[in-house]
């Protein structure tokens, strides 16, 4: 029985509303990072005038971004966050990695309390270690470092989870088992073996951590003090504080913010949305 | 066998890199390129000594003479940063708190100093300058409300930036088009009377017209108020008094500004395009006006340079105060820096501070008058300001200055601003839900909204286990 | 099957990366944050115990109990508004000839890529009053919709509720999408032959089989709306006007990083944490209920 093409004709429409409904903040955040703020009020998109489609091209500014990276040490902020999102990325992929390989292809004493440790472990709220977390990196002396924000990602449960089902579902018992009889060394099985098999979900623990990270505020407001170590989520909050009504800059600073990710998701789209419902569909 | 084949074989681990895509090198390339970036770039530098500022203006005031203090005083060269106020006031939090990095000089507000102090008093990073002020005379010299807001418990903690003496700023061009004559305002009631004609309520946006910018969100410019009829917070004690009578009554009066048949106030707030646009077509007439708010003006609405005039505040009783006091800096010094440090840089704080230059400068830039009293008779002040007309901006300021309320500073400062904040809001929601809007109608929930905030208040207050000791 | 002998050490270490950092970052901080809700700090250096007194306070405090009254409306408001959307955009795409759909589902689903603090920043200047984007739009349209219309003074929690509605819709529609394609297509097709209507079809046959996913993510979506603060911090600078804005993430932020009080926001923290293990609790139970 072939579905009504007539409902598509109501479907398509209103799934472009939505879409045109999502895109707006979107756009009408692109557009105030490349005006003056002269113009700033003046149109509501891109100023008016006598250039192609009746917009004053010639109006459009990079001013802002200038003035961002110049004066304001952006590229600092910039490299904190890519600095700091990488880094937790690959700390936390290795660390889950090695404890997924663990829970999911050993057998040890121990093996049924771990695995519900973990699952405990993801539903603690992070709120709750917020004040004794500060009180620890300052008896540690860790605070306002970078080490500080890093250690504590190394091997996050979430990741031991994800990895050990992804484990789990699609490395084969049997080849490990050859492997081991074969005489191989663990390191060695879980590097040329079981890694290559679990890349997808390598691919999206990875971006999921970065995309964490990168857009992490309360953990880096709380531990930084030094404003040259702020990523960029702190510190456009602070440029907020400053130059609240410079909108267009504020604009450019989020624009700023966002692209990179959009432009890491793009490449890593399939992997991240496996990753995110691998937990989920499988209860 | 796979014992036998070497790991470290350079084919065999190419082929074992291919297996990652390529989001997951760009990763890796970051984290790189990122960690070098980062190694390479020169820490902060800790040779000069910084000292932290909030405000752009006083920044560029002080600049010259900062330049001038360097090239004497090498050794002690000091280094100026601009950080925004809550910026400042989690950085200094967290250096005394948890000795992170922090400057041993910098320019605070009364909020901020009120939360260094609400601890144990060995905790408060603050210097302590009573003696110091005693001993160089400045005690005298400087203007003794001044002091008021940065002495906690009896102890001075920062040297006085300014005074802050309150005017209204009013449309010239609108009130005298109008045939009225501000002489005859003496209290805030002649106010709403005399200008009465000026106000246009319910226009279709752009054509309406407020008297007053003012509303009820607003708890600083309440307390701005409050201080001026004799109210406030706190007692010589350090007791709470926000259900003070006056106060009801103020709050009461600002009630049926805000709301109500005889509303006159309109939200214009400073630092925001939507504000500005307000008094910019003339739909606010008039404001009220500490000297560092005309100096903002001067910058944020130059278009309205010549429509101003400055007049006293209007009192709340015949004969009453007619200023007020809105705002406030301090210069603090860090209690853990060395001495000889220390020293040096209260001869900077002198020298910045007591200059004649400055002030002159300081008062160009921004209108803001100094607390030194010594510094008073400068010409600077009486030079006529096209801004506001003609009118010698600084004399006007100046000759308020003595009456300059007192403002009792508590480590509880901004939980009293807040309760009594919300109070107003209260009372202004309360006036809409059973459309009372005259002052005595208002005044006994007035009464009891400022009954409860201070209930709230001595309840926050009693909690403290490290102010117990002093009460 | 042999069972090839492996030291037994190895798993061992293969989890020691998660055992010491949980154990030094997570195990340690949680036993301390039980001993600091039993004092009261200024900072972390002075300490001074004082038992049951913050919890005491806690049960009066008129912040607290707006906090959590203002995190519970949001949860639900939100909850209600975003599950019926991102279902229903889900069902919108799941047409298997609808064209497009990798683009679609792109466009819903990268606001929810963008940070919390950058989605306030964004929002804050959307929500002005008389030059923010939304006004100025709905003014177009409707004319008598007042260009002041206060989102951020009087309206905060709509204004929540929109921005957080703007950001997630996208997210919870990609896992009902893939919950959707899960649906046996056998069974659908049988029901139309029965004579079932789409609505019968939807309600008997796809919503059983969503049911655990629909769970799930009411489950995160409840989880992640109680700790909510970055977007009314950044959105409001604060708590907002007569603390509308205040949750009880942000009152444990400022109690315990502005005014300093580490035990306070460590008691807070744990009131929350055992709001959301009862939630947690509950979810469970219903959805097991629901299996049988």
């Amino acid at each position: 029985m072939k579905k009504s093409s007539p409902a598509l004709l109501v479907i398509y429409p209103l799934l472009v509303f939505f879409s045109i409904l999502t895109l707006v903040p979107f756009v009408w955040m692109i557009c105030a990072a490349f005006k003056s703020n002269a113009d700033f009020f003046d149109s509501l998109f891109l100023p008016q005038g006598n250039g192609f489609l009746g917009i004053a091209w010639d109006r459009l500014t990079l001013a802002n971004f200038s003035k961002l990276f110049g004066e304001l040490g952006m590229l600092r902020a910039t490299m904190n966050s890519v600095f700091l999102a990488s880094t937790t990325a690959l700390l936390g992929t290795i660390g889950g990695a090695m404890g997924g390989y663990a829970l999911a292809k050993f057998e040890f004493r121990g093996r049924k309390w771990m695995t519900r440790l973990i699952l405990t472990a993801m539903i603690i709220p992070g709120p709750l270690l917020m004040a004794p977390g500060y009180q620890l990196m300052f008896n540690l002396g860790l605070l306002d470092t970078y080490a500080g924000m890093l250690l504590p990602t190394i091997a996050p449960a979430f990741g031991v989870f994800l990895f050990r089902q992804s484990i789990l579902n699609s490395v084969p018992m049997d080849l490990i088992e050859a492997a081991r009889i074969d005489g191989a060394g663990e390191i060695r099985i879980f590097a040329t073996m079981v890694l290559p098999i679990v890349r997808p979900m390598i691919g999206a623990f990875l971006m999921i951590t970065f995309l964490g990270t990168w857009n992490n505020f309360i953990g880096p407001q709380i531990m930084f003090q030094s404003p040259e170590k702020f990523p960029l989520s702190v510190a456009i909050n602070s440029l907020k504080g400053v130059y609240g009504q410079d909108y267009g800059m504020l604009m450019a600073g989020t624009l700023v913010s966002i692209a990179p990710i959009l432009v890491l998701f793009l490449m890593l789209q399939k992997e991240f949305i496996a990753g995110l419902t691998a937990g989920s569909v499988k209860g | 066998m796979l014992r036998d084949k070497p790991i470290l074989n350079l084919p065999f681990m190419l082929n074992w890199l291919r297996n990652f895509s390529l989001g997951v090198w760009a990763i890796f390339g970051l984290a790189l390129v990122s960690s070098v970036y980062l190694m390479t770039r020169p820490s902060a530098s800790s040779g000069d000594h910084a000292f932290w500022l909030f405000a752009r203006l006083h920044l560029q005031a002080y600049e010259p003479l900062i330049g001038e203090w360097n090239e004497k005083n090498p050794e002690m060269r000091i280094e100026p940063l601009l950080i925004s106020l809550p910026a400042m006031e989690r950085r200094l939090f967290s250096g005394f708190m948890s000795g992170t990095p922090m400057a041993d000089l910098f320019e605070i507000t009364q909020n901020v100093t009120a939360r260094l102090t609400s601890g144990p008093v060995e905790d408060i990073g603050l210097r302590d300058l009573t003696d110091l002020l005693k001993a160089g005379g400045l005690s005298d010299a400087i203007n003794p409300p001044s002091f008021s807001p940065w002495t906690v418990r009896g102890r001075i903690y920062g040297l006085p930036h300014d005074v802050h003496p309150v005017l209204l700023a009013y449309r010239s061009d609108l009130v005298e088009a109008a045939g009225i004559d501000v002489n005859e305002i003496e209290t805030w009631e002649d106010f709403v009377r005399v200008m009465w004609p000026l106000q246009r309520t319910g226009g279709a946006g752009g054509e309406d017209r407020y008297l007053l910018n003012m509303w009820q969100t607003n708890a600083e410019l309440l307390s701005v108020l409050m201080l001026q009829a004799g109210g406030g917070f706190f007692d010589a004690n350090l007791r709470p008094v926000l259900d003070s009578e006056v106060n009801a009554l103020v709050m009461a009066t600002i009630a049926t500004w805000c709301t109500g048949p005889k509303r006159i106030s309109i939200d214009a707030p400073e630092f925001s395009a939507s504000g500005n646009a307000l008094k910019m077509r003339g739909q606010v007439v008039a404001a009220i006006m500490p000297d560092w708010l005309a100096g903002v003006w001067k910058t944020d609405l130059p278009g309205l340079g010549g429509k101003l005039k400055l007049m006293p505040l209007p009192a709340w009783t015949k004969g009453g105060r007619r200023t007020s006091v809105m705002g406030g800096t301090m210069l603090g010094f860090n209690k853990n820096a060395p001495e000889e440090v220390f020293k040096k840089q209260w001869d900077f704080a002198q020298f910045l501070y007591r200059s004649p230059e400055l002030a002159a400068e300081m008062f160009r830039r921004s209108t803001i008058i100094p607390p030194d009293r010594n510094l008073w008779s400068l010409p600077v002040f009486d030079e006529p300001d096209p801004y506001f007309s003609g009118q010698p901006a600084g004399r006007l300021f100046i000759d308020q200055a003595p009456d300059v309320p007192l403002r009792v500073s508590s480590p509880f400062f901004n939980g009293a601003n807040e309760q009594s904040g919300q109070a107003l809001l209260r009372l202004v929601e309360y006036a809409n839900a059973n459309g009372v809007h005259t002052v005595e109608g208002l005044l006994p929930k007035s009464r009891e909204l400022l009954a409860v905030a201070q209930a709230q208040l001595k309840r926050q207050m009693e909690r403290n286990v490290f102010m117990r000791a002093d009460q | 099957m042999s069972k090839s002998r492996t030291p037994s050490i190895t798993p061992w270490l293969f989890l020691s990366p998660f055992l010491v950092t949980f154990a030094v970052f997570t195990i340690y901080p949680l036993s301390q944050s039980f001993v600091l809700s039993f004092q009261q700090t200024f900072g972390p250096q002075s300490t001074v115990n004082v038992g049951f007194e913050n919890f005491r306070y806690l049960l009066t405090d008129p912040l607290f109990w707006t906090a959590l009254k203002n995190t519970v409306i949001f949860t639900l408001g939100s909850l209600c508004v975003q599950l019926p959307l991102s279902l229903g955009l889900a069902l919108l795409l799941n047409r298997p000839e609808l064209k497009g759909r990798s683009l679609f589902r792109l466009i819903f689903f990268a606001p929810s890529l963008v940070g919390l603090v950058f989605v306030g920043i964004i929002f804050s200047l959307i929500f002005e009053k008389r030059t923010g984007l939304l006004n100025v739009a709905l003014h177009a349209v409707i004319p008598q919709f007042p260009l002041e219309f206060p989102w951020l003074q009087n309206y905060v929690m709509p204004a929540l509720i929109i921005a957080a509605l703007w950001l997630y819709v996208g997210f919870n529609m990609i896992y009902f999408l893939a919950a959707l394609q899960n649906v046996p297509g056998e069974l659908m097709e049988a029901a139309g032959i029965d004579g079932a209507g789409p609505w019968d079809r939807f309600v008997h046959v796809t919503l059983p089989h969503i049911m655990p996913v629909a769970g799930f993510v009411v489950l995160l979506s409840i989880l992640g709306s109680f700790q909510l603060f970055e977007l009314p911090f950044v959105l409001l600078g604060g708590a907002g006007p007569e603390n509308r804005g205040l949750t009880l993430v942000m009152y444990l932020y400022t109690t315990g990083f502005v005014t300093g009080d580490l035990g306070y926001a460590s008691a807070i923290g744990w009131v929350l944490a055992l709001i959301l293990a009862s939630v947690t609790i509950l979810q469970r139970t219903i959805s097991r209920k629901g299996e049988e």
